[in-house]
């Protein structure tokens, strides 16, 4: 019986990474109370999988970054399905190569890291969707989204620090 | 439970390279990336079965959105409240002017609908099918960069069917896209994608309402040489069966010469319950040739 509570705590613990990202991602989506915030939400997904694939890559797998790039493109409606599984998936794994850049180094590293990955990911995710719908939307909002994501990056972050404690040691 | 910290992890070791573990590993981003590819191809050329998939992941989803919605809603009633309050001497004192207004123009109503009636028993005229309407709260806000729309809690189960006119108490707010079993995606009217035939009340001009993912959508194809006063109300026109006449959507403000924007008059930004208006069984067939059409051309 205690075998069985411990192998559902390293479960639960295992899951951690996968689960948060998967809530930020729903929290994202989610109806505020700010007027218009929506279009410009930072993108509280690409936070936790930048976190989580920078810090424990071996509890957030590329299926996990291409799961939530589809939920992500399911829930978030106009995006064509696809664009976000693709983008998170290769950044996942470059963030994964790179990994020893951010671990165990200081904060701001982390932060600088963020601010190049999230602009990359979303000039390119703006270059695809215009390609692909050949109609490119005003660009604005899109660095709006970028900017307000790096201001607030230590927030979503400060909150993932305190959920890595919790997660399951590597194995 | 105690937490070790290691900065090694079992990835890509060495020994991991000839064993089939390390070989999946290193196959499955690759995979995945395939698996992406061949989504935006699919999204490409079966638009409708990426469209059900999206409303079955947004259903089993809904319980979810729900329980984070409800505190952005108590945040947003509380700020009511607390408005109500402070203008509770101001907004008594206007809404006694408007009843003594309204009462005028009850007894104007009640005289014109009987004079509009016989008129049209006369001319022996074709009313308007019935509408009906379903109420529904907002769960999400999928607004972003690219577009513009809303998770609501109503979905087939509750009558809501593709195409339906959307509204809050002021006016149009979009139309209903998606369909699941218990929820809905409605499409703003400034969404990029929203194309909307709508009449100037005052002058009767025809023109269509075309959503940029700004707050203000355009107007565009407006007869050349036609004067439209600034403040003059739009309507929907009703033509193409998209949606019924004579639906409140804003007011017109002009840009430059000739070029013309909208003003809502609900607050895109502040949707918490639309109504969904259904016009009978013919605007919806309507609507489904309008898909299936716009379906086709966008695979073209």
């Amino acid at each position: 019986m205690e075998a069985l509570w411990q192998r559902l705590d390293l479960w639960l613990r295992a899951a951690l990474p996968l689960a948060s990202t998967l809530f930020m991602t729903l929290l994202g989506s989610g109806a505020w109370p700010i007027p218009y915030l929506g279009t410009v939400m930072p993108p509280l997904a690409f936070i936790a999988l930048f976190y989580w694939s920078a810090h424990r890559p071996d509890l957030f797998s590329p299926s996990a970054a291409f799961g939530i790039g589809i939920l992500n493109d399911l829930v978030g409606g106009g995006a064509m399905l696809g664009t976000s599984a693709l983008l998170f998936t290769v950044a996942h794994q470059i963030i994964f190569q790179q990994r020893s850049v951010f671990a165990g180094r200081s904060f701001l590293m982390l932060w600088t890291g963020y601010c190049i990955a999230a602009t990359v990911l979303m000039l390119l995710q703006w270059t695809m969707q215009g390609f692909l719908e050949w109609r490119f939307v005003p660009i604005l909002p899109v660095l709006t989204q970028a900017v307000l994501g790096i201001v607030l990056f230590p927030l979503p972050c400060w909150i993932l620090i305190r959920l890595q404690r919790f997660t399951a040691s590597p194995s | 439970m105690p937490v070790r910290r290691s900065s090694s992890f079992r990835w890509y070791s060495s020994t991991d390279v000839l064993s089939w573990r390390g070989a999946s590993r290193r196959l499955s981003p690759a995979l995945f990336v395939g698996a992406a590819v061949f989504l935006m191809i699919l999204s490409r050329v079966q638009p409708e079965a990426v469209s059900s998939m999206r409303a079955s992941t947004v259903d089993v989803l809904t319980p979810l959105l729900d329980v984070l919605s409800r505190p952005a809603q108590a945040v947003r009633d509380v700020a009511t409240s607390m408005r109500d309050i402070v203008l509770l001497r101001a907004d008594n004192a206007k809404l006694r002017e408007e009843n003594a207004h309204m009462i005028e123009w009850q007894n104007a109503v009640a005289i014109l609908e009987k004079e509009n009636r016989e008129l049209r028993a006369l001319l022996n005229f074709k009313t308007e099918p019935r509408s009906s309407y379903i109420s529904a709260r907002v769960i999400a806000d999928t607004g972003n960069a690219y577009n513009r729309g809303l998770i609501i809690t109503a979905g087939k189960a509750d009558g809501v069917s593709e195409g339906m006119a959307a509204m809050t108490g002021e006016g149009l707010i979009g139309r209903v896209i998606e369909v699941g079993e218990w929820s809905s995606r409605v499409w703003l009217i400034s969404d990029l994608n929203s194309r909307i035939p709508v009449t100037i009340a005052e002058t009767g001009d025809r023109a269509i309402l075309a959503g940029d993912n700004t707050t203000q959508p355009k107007l565009l194809f407006l007869a050349r040489g036609a004067s439209i006063p600034e403040g003059a109300h739009i309507i929907t026109s009703g033509h193409g069966g998209i949606f019924p006449p004579n639906l409140p959507i804003g007011t017109i403000k002009e840009i430059s010469q000739g070029s013309y924007t909208v003003i809502p008059t609900a607050d895109l930004g502040r949707v918490t319950y639309v109504r969904l208006v259904d016009f009978g069984l013919e605007g919806r067939a309507l609507n489904r040739i309008e898909s299936k059409l716009r379906a086709e051309s966008k695979n073209k």
